[in-house]
């Protein structure tokens, strides 16, 4: 780093902090959110083994509301419907979509373990930061009491 | 004295203050341009791999609309193309906005130190 933390005032060390902090916040909501979208997308890939070639032509029941049910039979097993944004729905069969959510899966998590090193790295420059700040406290205490102990003298 | 200087800094402070919220107004909407094109890209990638067998819908309101693929891929073709122009044209302004409020945060600082000087020379003269 170009800045010697030791050279920083005490507020602006604080400025600092504050500001390692929001990032620092910012950067783990990011990851929270991406692990909910993962899990979305695990959850639905994991709903598709229903579709298979034994189920076909079963009965059940289609939730209409989350407090009512009609009876239904599968009637297509092979293709299903994927939302893939903006918007945009797409026909697939089964062994694409887990193919797509497969793809999504992956892509997530290479987007979290991007954030991952820079979430780290924040961390330890937040650590630093207080760490530097303790000691300036300290000093400036030290400091302050050796005066009040001359002016006593 | 002082106070015609105090008088002027206050205008330019709240000038200065009105830039920065602009610049903040559009640093949000070039971030909500950078999501859209975000998603965009995601879209197309997933356009891309598909072929004339796969049926393509899109959501117009509540109802599921059948859609050329063809068609849907242009769709998404223009609308990158828009965007990256409206984040050009953002990326253009936001500089130019720097720029100004760099140039007013000169003239309130020489305005603060002449309202210094002329405080200190009204206080002089008692």
């Amino acid at each position: 780093m170009a800045v010697n933390l030791t050279e920083l005032s005490l507020p602006q060390l604080e400025g600092l902090k504050t500001q390692l902090e929001q990032e620092t916040e910012f950067l783990t909501s990011s990851i929270g959110q991406l692990k909910v979208v993962q899990t979305k997308y695990v959850e639905a890939k994991d709903s598709l083994s229903v579709l298979n070639k034994n189920n076909a032509g079963k009965q059940l029941l289609v939730p209409l509301t989350s407090s009512m049910y009609v009876p239904g039979t599968l009637n297509d097993v092979e293709h299903v419907l994927v939302d893939v944004g903006t918007g945009y729905y797409v026909e697939k069969d089964v062994n694409d979509t887990k193919e797509f959510f497969k793809r999504k899966i992956d892509f997530l998590t290479k987007q979290m373990e991007k954030i991952q090193p820079a979430l780290q790295e924040k961390h330890g420059m937040k650590q630093a930061v207080i760490e530097v700040m303790n000691i300036k406290i300290q000093q400036l205490q030290s400091q302050q009491a050796s005066q009040s102990g001359a002016t006593k003298a | 004295m002082a106070e015609a200087i105090q008088k002027k800094l206050q205008s330019e402070l709240e000038k200065y203050q009105q830039m920065q919220k602009d610049v903040s107004k559009s640093m949000s909407a070039r971030q909500k341009l950078e999501a859209q094109l975000t998603e965009n890209n995601i879209v197309k990638e997933e356009l891309d791999l598909l072929d004339s067998e796969n049926t393509v819908y899109k959501l117009i309101g509540p109802v599921l609309v059948k859609q050329d693929l063809e068609e849907a891929k242009a769709t998404v073709a223009k609308r990158l193309q828009y965007i990256n122009g409206e984040i050009q044209r953002y990326e253009t302004l936001l500089k130019d906005m720097e720029k100004k409020s760099d140039q007013h945060r000169e003239v309130l600082s020489s305005l603060q130190q002449e309202y210094q000087k002329a405080q200190g020379r009204a206080v002089g003269k008692v």
